[in-house]
């Protein structure tokens, strides 16, 4: 059944630690199918927004709302060096007693979609990071999570595998009609595939742009956001207003 | 003093009968001290995780039990249970191992992430689940280390004891040679104590501490 609408909605939020802001009255949704990056200079609290909207961490003031599971991918692999790629894959499905024949399709998916098959019997130390960042990608992924929360996952990877990652998360929300949110600290790298993309301040990290790039053609993408940065930083409002 | 080939005499006069029991008896008092102190170790590993009383009950028992002579465990133990009873060996050997594994299981649990925690979490494990699949493995590397030392420690300390109260064992042998004014006996022993400890580093705790140090390199 395809849904619509929402599957995210965060108000207001802000946060704080040890009185210092990181967050201040941040704003920011996500549709089902839609993929939704948020860019922003180091420090800008975006590791901090995944964590609230994964419910991790409860903002100090503000609202979010989930109208699905969300599950998070965390910045650093934590692959379990112990466990071979598959076991850790598997890892998730074993808790919640998933039959092995299911776990097995559920495992078989992810490994096509991630580029992991002949990986799956290495342990986490004889693959290369590009490929541990993507077992740790499916872990998460075979659960079926409605909601994808990504922490950086594209930092260190070299651009074809970027790309192909970039490519199966697209592919994850648009077939699959999750909502798939990414946070990374480059524009170039998230932009032409993201639905939109919400730019972070200088610390503390507030909204001061959301780039609409649905139906822009992913080469004309970054030019898109760029311009919009130059109009930011040029004081120069937006023509019709809106977001 | 005797030379070499006076000891290595001295020693093939022993019989194989004698020099494997008594070598096995060493290793045995050890090996089960050791796997005492290895499961309290454990044990007060996991109190350790409980909260921040238990936390701080841990580390300062931890120093007390490094703060205490060997000799006083010793002497303690052989009036408590006797001369002749087995016990003291291999308990004074569980205390000798036991604040170098814990520290090593602290230290290991110190330095295991709270996001290890947080995606076994997000991952539906159960609390025994993280136990058995996230935290006890990744003690793995530093216990294999202090597992190392702490063995070696028990060998060495156990034979201490078996030399103050004990009927048989390298400590035991080594004390009645000295006893009966036979320095050939003494220094005989003595190099197949060496010998042991050799072996067991050499042939277990060194493989088995680089098995699991691999398992620290993170992808």
């Amino acid at each position: 059944m395809e849904r619509r609408g929402l599957a995210l909605e965060a108000r207001g939020v802000s946060k704080s630690y040890s009185g210092r802001p990181v967050l201040v009255a941040v704003d920011l949704e996500a549709r089902w199918g839609e993929v939704v990056a948020i860019v922003g200079p180091n420090g800008a609290g975006k590791t901090t927004l995944l964590r609230i909207l994964a419910g991790l961490e409860e903002p100090d003031s503000g609202t979010v709302r989930l109208h699905g599971r969300a599950l998070m991918v965390f910045q650093e692999n934590l692959l379990l060096p112990w466990k071979r790629l598959g076991d850790n894959i598997l890892l998730g499905l074993r808790y919640a007693r998933v039959p092995r024949g299911e776990a097995r399709e559920r495992l078989e998916w992810a490994s096509r979609l991630l580029g992991l098959e002949g990986y799956l019997d290495k342990y986490p130390w004889q693959v290369s990071g590009g490929t541990a960042r993507k077992a740790a990608i499916a872990r998460i992924l075979v659960l079926d999570p409605d909601i994808l929360l990504l922490d950086e996952p594209l930092a260190g990877l070299d651009v074809s595998t970027r790309r192909s990652l970039m490519e199966g998360l697209v592919s994850v929300a648009r077939g699959r009609g999750k909502a798939v949110v990414v946070v990374d600290h480059s524009v170039d790298s998230v932009a032409r595939y993201a639905d939109r993309l919400y730019i972070l301040s200088q610390p503390p990290g507030r909204v001061v742009a959301v780039v609409d790039l649905a139906g822009v053609p992913p080469g004309e993408r970054p030019g898109r956001v760029y311009r919009e940065l130059e109009r930011i930083a040029s004081g120069v409002p937006r023509e019709g207003g809106g977001a | 003093m005797p030379g070499i080939p006076g000891t290595l005499g001295f020693l093939a006069s022993q019989g194989a009968w004698a020099l494997a029991y008594n070598t096995g008896l060493t290793l045995a008092r050890s090996l089960a001290g050791f796997l005492v102190g290895f499961a309290a170790a454990l044990a007060l590993g996991f109190a350790y995780t409980l909260g921040p009383l238990a936390r701080e009950t841990v580390r300062a028992l931890n120093t007390i039990l490094q703060s205490i002579s060997v000799l006083i465990w010793v002497v303690v133990l052989v009036m408590i249970f006797g001369v002749l009873s087995p016990i003291p060996p291999v308990l004074v050997a569980a205390l000798v191992s036991l604040p170098i594994l814990l520290a090593a299981v602290v230290s290991g649990l110190e330095a295991s992430s709270r996001r290890l925690a947080e995606l076994a979490s997000m991952l539906g494990a159960s609390r025994g689940a993280y136990y058995r699949d996230f935290l006890l493995p990744s003690l793995a590397p530093p216990l294999a280390g202090a597992t190392r030392s702490a063995l070696g420690a028990a060998l060495r300390i156990s034979v201490v004891a078996e030399a103050f109260g004990s009927s048989g064992g390298i400590g035991y042998m080594i004390a009645n040679y000295y006893n009966l004014a036979e320095p050939r006996g003494v220094f005989a022993w003595g190099l197949v104590l060496v010998a042991l400890m050799i072996a067991l580093d050499k042939g277990v705790l060194e493989p088995l501490e680089g098995r699991a140090a691999r398992w620290s390199v993170e992808a």
